[in-house]
């Protein structure tokens, strides 16, 4: 049986709802769609400023779901969060101003090209012409695209196009960064380039919030983790005090271990390489 | 304002770097011009009262116009940004939802002066068609035809943004075929048969047609140049104002 840390949903939202001031909070977060389907039925999850939380899960758990709520993007059917000092449901363009996305969907408009995306995108925050141009350069450089600038998004590769898609998340210098399956079919070189860059942009003092199904990018990455399944929180904590709970009787646990424990399955497919896991 | 600006300026310059999306729309009016006129023009010879001392085909060049002007294709492109994940990235900014609406609309202005002027200039070339009410008139037929364009296009995105369909999309062009040929398409509202004239008068799209064509064939008519820009502002208002609240109901 595990021991604490790993928290159950009820005892996770006890303890967190103690937390004052946070970069992300959310009570009792529902969505429930047309068709009747539940996609997340009750989440409760507090993240600090200037951490990295990584909300981890299979396919379907409800990750995306949830990101979409607080990004905004989909209203809740029951619950409320605040992001970045401001309420969902009730102030989400002050929620927009503040935040910056990179879906696993990226969203690049083909036919334009990477500076005139970029460009465009700060001026949607408000950046003037002169702005623009300068914030433009400065992301390009930033994520190794300056040579590409002039090419149109369409011609790029995959990891291309997500470095340029985080790019255009950041051009405000978002408080509260969301990261939706950011390496998610990416090659192993351009995951490592995408990891690099959070930890800079985090370092920067910006809260990331990384959905992911990848249990070394959690593990790497993460300060805190909640595993999520059937839309549901069913455990979160540091990683290591999520695998440190399960010892002695696994020897050497990785955070599938503790999915097996608190879900009775494994993440399937996407377990951590035997070499992988000190 | 500045929003919808910048929105503007990328819908437009798709629309120069996608020919694919206008060139084909230019087929279907010039084919109909040219049939139209090589199948009907000898029943009704340029001394036909309606025709005003003009060709048939100046009767038919507006119905031509029109159908170069109402398109899907800002609808098809509302449905490629949801297809890509575009649309999020706009909903994420802070921008009203609103904007991304008129900035689509921009691109319909300038796809219908540029199909609408081709259509007029092919007619002017090939055929002679002249312009009654002079060049003056001829810039407000394109004018029209544009906004007309741009007000009809709201069908096309309210449908794309309610079925986030290709298919349906395409579909809702298929709405306006039949108001365009229920109408004054090949005779005026006199010689319809008794069945099809009230159809033809209760139509709107009617003196949308009327009004280009009294450009073409009579000159500055007043009263139907005022029938045909009320019925362009009306339709632009309620199939604008539908657009703008299908998008605020997006994922609502």
């Amino acid at each position: 049986m595990i021991a604490t840390p790993i928290q159950t949903r009820q005892g996770t939202a006890r303890a967190e709802s103690d937390i004052g001031g946070a970069a992300i909070e959310a009570r009792g977060l529902r969505r429930t769609f047309a068709d009747g389907v539940e996609a997340v039925r009750g989440i409760d999850l507090s993240v600090a400023h200037g951490e990295i939380f990584g909300f981890l899960g299979p396919n379907g758990a409800g990750k995306t779901t949830t990101v979409r709520m607080l990004c905004t993007l989909l209203a809740p059917s029951g619950g409320r969060a605040r992001v970045a000092g401001a309420d969902i449901a009730r102030r989400p363009e002050r929620v927009r101003e503040r935040i910056g996305v990179a879906l696993q969907e990226i969203g690049l408009d083909p036919l334009q090209s990477a500076r005139e995306l970029l460009e465009l995108q700060c001026g949607l925050y408000g950046m003037d012409r002169a702005g623009a141009r300068g914030r433009s350069a400065e992301l390009l450089e930033l994520v190794g695209l300056l040579d590409a600038a002039e090419r149109r998004t369409g011609t790029f590769s995959g990891g291309m196009k997500r470095r340029l898609d985080l790019a255009t998340a950041l051009v405000h210098a978002p408080r509260v960064l969301f990261l939706d399956e950011p390496t998610t079919g990416l090659d192993p070189a351009s995951r490592l380039t995408i990891w690099e860059e959070v930890r800079r942009i985090n370092a920067q003092g910006t809260t990331v919030f990384l959905t992911t199904q990848y249990l070394e990018e959690a593990d790497r990455l993460c300060g805190r983790v909640a595993i999520v399944d059937g839309g549901e929180i069913v455990a979160s904590g540091a990683p290591h005090d999520l695998k440190a709970a399960l010892e002695p009787e696994v020897a050497r646990p990785t955070l599938d271990d503790v999915f097996l424990r608190v879900t009775g399955r494994r993440l399937e497919g996407v377990g951590v390489e035997e070499g992988e896991r000190s | 304002m500045s929003d919808v600006l910048l929105l503007a300026r990328r819908a437009v310059r798709e629309v120069w770097r996608l020919p694919d999306g206008t060139v084909p729309t230019l087929f279907l009016p010039l084919f109909f011009l040219a049939v139209n006129v090589g199948q009907i023009s000898r029943s009704f010879p340029s001394r036909t009262p309606f025709l005003h001392g003009q060709g048939y085909v100046g009767f038919q060049l507006p119905v031509s116009i029109m159908l170069g002007v109402c398109t899907a294709t800002t609808g098809f492109a509302l449905v490629n940004d949801i297809e890509r994940g575009y649309l999020d990235k706009l909903l994420l900014s802070p921008v009203r939802r609103s904007a991304i609406i008129y900035g689509r609309l921009a691109a319909d202005l300038v796809r219908g002066v540029a199909s609408s002027s081709v259509v007029l200039a092919f007619a002017v070339l090939v055929f002679g068609v002249r312009v009654r009410s002079g060049v003056g008139g001829a810039v407000v037929l394109v004018a029209l035809a544009a906004l007309w364009g741009m007000a009809s296009a709201g069908l096309a995105m309210i449908v794309a943004l309610r079925t986030r369909s290709v298919q349906a999309t395409s579909a809702s062009f298929l709405l306006f075929f039949p108001l365009l040929f229920m109408a004054p398409t090949y005779v005026p509202f006199d010689r319809l048969t008794p069945l099809m004239e009230p159809i033809a008068r209760a139509n709107p799209v009617s003196y949308v047609i009327e009004g280009l064509r009294s450009l073409v064939l009579e000159g500055w008519v007043p009263s139907k140049l005022a029938a045909c820009a009320a019925v362009i502002l009306a339709t632009g208002l309620v199939l604008i104002a539908l657009s703008v609240r299908a998008i605020e109901a997006y994922d609502r």
